[in-house]
């Protein structure tokens, strides 16, 4: 009996070891090319094991520290604001639109739905933001745009609140005298855990990754976020490599490790989002096990 | 249910009355900057006759937005370059300038949203991706005939006349080009090293079928060396030569054979220089000349070479490209060029200086503009920055970086004096020869003029069958110009996949739109 147990579970273990392995090593494999040598690159292609190593792309990204480190800064403070912020606006939006008592509860809905399926298109928005908002060239344009992303979020979080959170808990908490807005923070929010964990996780994303609207609303370079400035460094080398418009761009191209330095932004872009999933991991085991109404 | 649908009109109805409101506003707002820019020039008008001197006293202060593309990261010095030029064109038009740079990859995106929103914009970059016939029809810039008589005396004696024409689009100017290489002709670059070493005798080689003799012998002898690769995936081997036989009138589709007096327009890829072409790759393709990948790879000619996997590449060329091509690579390279260099529309309206119809002073706009080609400091600042931080000067007109710093880390990189208005006026940066700007000049002005430069195609009437024909040349040419595919059987099926999608309808339209402008002209 216990030869089949740990035979079972030898494969099992031996399982998990080559789904991690085919997990981490891409991840590793973008680590180790970002610190190999660039002609060794383009000689022999990527490899795990490099023979000669060279940080020549994060000094090339790094010249420029303070544009990264400005870069960061503005990133974190979009994602920061714009994710506690969204959170609010979504719950908020979406605890009526879960009551069934709420008297424009249909109408509402299909307002937030409308969103999913139609929008404005670019150039609309764009308008509305920078000249009616005047939003253009401020931090606010990396924040406001995705504050109510996406009226998914706004369903997904109406209905775990519809389903997952009975009536009587709010009745019992009428009974007790608290007023609407004590109920919302004091029981609801406490109780959905799973859908901030979850929600706030999109958003997380959403906002740490975003570039697009660092694109179309920001030319100050100051306030360009990480994955915009990126991106843009990207680009303008593979332009740079392919184009031929003269002068001493030629002897830049060549002193720039164009491999190397894709690789090194992805590790660059990548490390605050790894390090924030492990603390939402906890949020969502939390909000799980959570529990209100027993039996 | 019928409530559901009573809802769904009225969202509707809503939506669309906000689409309608927002589409009036924004109508009244081109409306009204309109009228400004008119009570604009009946202001300035008046005054402006007189002299430059005094003028600068009597016009308004004002700021001149200027976009331009670029693909450098080192922006970071830009400030100083504009407060350095702001001091000198207020003392001469009392104007301040803002320059606002975007990468290549967003700069049409951003153009359009800025003409959409109609954001103040004075001078830009036009034509950038082919994109000057559309930004004329779409009514982006405005005519510049009469501000370039009254304001742009000293562009017209710096740009060679017959570049200025070229722009020419519906009889009026709607573009400036800078003074740059505005012909090319074509060139193998090959490692000097290897060429010496086996002794390869140039002076032998004439035609772009001879390239094949000195292929053989690296092939031979360097097996590690791959003997041609691409220069880039759009410049392939067969495109950059075809360019010695056919101006490509913008697109490819429908090209005009050169020494061919009658102006007709004809599809270049049924002709039998384009598939001589062929064959010729195709042989060097199968004896293992060319790079096995070189349909699909990304890596560059220079990239490759730099690395020590390659040995030449075939691109188009102008005075100096060898020198830069040296220091693009790291080895010495020497070039072998493939003359006669023309002088086509497409290269002069690649990039070109116009006034945005957002522009609420066209007049100061032009101003600037000809400062822009006729003001030594001005076209340096812009040109390399300032001196002391960004370059020093060395001798005479050549200038170097300062100590410590290289072409990574200058806080002002854009290296785009080409692109400043007259870069003939700027300084020399060491390493090209000192009078590169002199044979350039040369260059422009001795080339073949093709006989259709000026002739800008617009492609709106047949915009699907272009589409379609795209779509097909993508799928193909990538394949049969490297030598990949084979020509034999795969260009008749080629043939007839672009007429099928269209192609003949666009050439016919070409035809048309050449002929209406040949009498015109």
């Amino acid at each position: 009996m216990e030869r089949t147990n740990s035979r079972t579970q030898l494969v099992i273990h031996l399982f998990f070891v080559v789904v991690s392995a085919v997990c981490l090593l891409p991840f590793f494999l973008l680590v180790t090319s970002s610190i190999t040598d660039e002609s060794e690159i383009i000689r022999n292609g990527y490899t795990l094991f490099p023979k000669h190593i060279s940080f020549a792309a994060y000094e090339y990204l790094l010249n420029d520290a303070s544009a990264i480190l400005r870069a960061y800064g503005n990133t974190f403070v979009a994602t920061v604001i714009g994710t506690s912020v969204s959170l609010l606006i979504i719950t908020m939006l979406a605890y009526p639109l879960s009551r069934r008592d709420f008297p424009w509860r249909k109408s509402l809905s299909f307002f937030v739905f409308f969103t999913m399926l139609f929008n404005g298109g670019l150039v609309p928005t764009y308008f509305v933001y920078t000249q009616v908002f005047d939003l253009k060239n401020t931090l606010l344009a990396l924040i406001v745009p995705y504050l109510l992303l996406n009226g998914f979020y706004v369903l997904l979080a109406r209905t775990f609140f519809a389903n997952t959170i009975p009536m009587e808990i709010i009745e019992s908490a009428y009974i007790d005298g608290a007023g609407e807005f004590r109920i919302f923070w004091r029981i609801i929010l406490p109780l959905s855990l799973p859908i901030l964990a979850t929600v706030g996780l999109f958003q997380l994303i959403n906002y740490w990754n975003d570039w697009f609207n660092s694109l179309i609303f920001i030319t100050d370079r100051k306030l360009f976020n990480l994955q915009y400035l990126l991106n843009k460094i990207l680009l303008d080398i593979q332009f740079l490599s392919t184009s031929d418009l003269g002068g001493n761009q030629a002897e830049m191209i060549a002193a720039l490790p164009k491999e190397g330095v894709r690789m090194a932004m992805a590790v660059i872009g990548v490390v605050p989002i790894l390090i924030a999933y492990p603390f939402f991991q906890r949020f969502f085991i939390q909000g799980l096990t959570v529990g209100a109404v027993k039996g | 249910m019928l409530k559901k649908m009573l809802m769904l009109f009225i969202a509707v109805a809503l939506v669309l009355a906000g689409c309608g409101s927002s589409d009036k506003s924004a109508s009244n707002a081109g409306s009204n900057s309109g009228s400004s820019v008119n009570t604009g020039s009946i202001n300035t008008g008046s005054t402006d006759e007189a002299q430059e001197e005094n003028d600068a006293s009597n016009l308004p202060p004002y700021e001149i937005v200027i976009a331009f593309p670029t693909s450098s990261s080192q922006t970071s010095g830009i400030p100083e370059v504009e407060q350095a030029i702001n001091e000198i064109t207020k003392k001469k038009i009392n104007a301040t300038i803002k320059l606002m740079p975007y990468s290549y990859a967003s700069y049409a995106q951003q153009l359009n949203l800025m003409f959409a929103s109609n954001e103040k914009l004075d001078l830009f970059v036009s034509g950038v991706n082919g994109a000057y016939s559309s930004q004329v029809a779409q009514g982006s810039m405005i005519p510049l005939d009469d501000l370039l008589e009254k304001y742009g005396s000293g562009i017209k004696e710096a740009v060679y006349a017959p570049f200025i024409e070229a722009a020419r689009m519906n009889g009026k100017l709607y573009g400036i080009p800078s003074n740059r290489d505005l012909a090319a002709d074509r060139e193998l670059l090959m490692r000097k090293d290897i060429v010496d070493k086996y002794h390869i005798d140039l002076s032998q080689v004439k035609t772009f079928e001879d390239f094949g003799q000195i292929f053989k012998v690296v092939k031979e002898n360097e097996p590690d060396l791959i003997p041609l690769v691409l220069f880039t995936q759009i410049s392939t081997p067969v495109d950059v030569i075809a360019s010695m036989y056919f101006d490509i009138l913008g697109d490819r589709m429908g090209v005009l054979e050169y020494g061919n007096s009658e102006m007709k327009v004809v599809n270049m890829y049924e002709t039998e220089q384009y598939a001589q072409l062929l064959n010729t790759v195709r042989s060097w393709y199968e004896k293992g000349y060319v790079q096995k990948d070189a349909a699909t790879t990304k890596d560059t000619g220079p990239v490759l070479v730099q690395a020590g996997r390659a040995f030449s590449y075939i691109k188009q060329s102008k005075p100096g490209s060898d020198t830069q091509a040296s220091r693009q690579t790291g080895y010495e390279m020497v070039s072998l060029k493939l003359p006669p260099a023309y002088s086509t529309t497409n290269l002069i309206t690649q990039f070109l200086w116009s006034i945005a119809k957002n522009s609420q002073d066209p007049e100061r706009a032009m101003m600037f503009l000809n400062l822009m080609f006729t003001d030594t400091d001005i076209i340096n600042l812009l040109a390399w920055g300032i001196e002391g931080r960004d370059y020093v000067k060395v001798s005479g007109n050549i200038i170097d970086y300062p100590e410590g710093v290289n072409a990574t880390n200058v806080p002002y990189g854009l290296n785009q004096g080409w692109l400043f208005g007259n870069q003939f006026k700027s300084y020399v940066f060491k390493g090209d020869p000192e009078d590169i700007y002199q044979q350039t000049d040369q260059f422009n002005k001795e080339a073949v003029k093709s006989p259709a430069l000026g002739f800008t195609f617009d492609s709106t009437p047949v915009k699907s069958e272009v589409a379609s024909v795209t779509n097909v040349m993508n799928q193909y040419r990538l394949g049969l110009e490297t030598g990949s595919l084979d020509p034999e059987t795969l260009l008749p099926q080629y043939f007839s996949e672009m007429k099928k999608a269209g192609i003949d309808r666009i050439i016919e339209e070409k035809q048309r739109q050449l002929d209406e402008w040949v009498k015109t002209k």
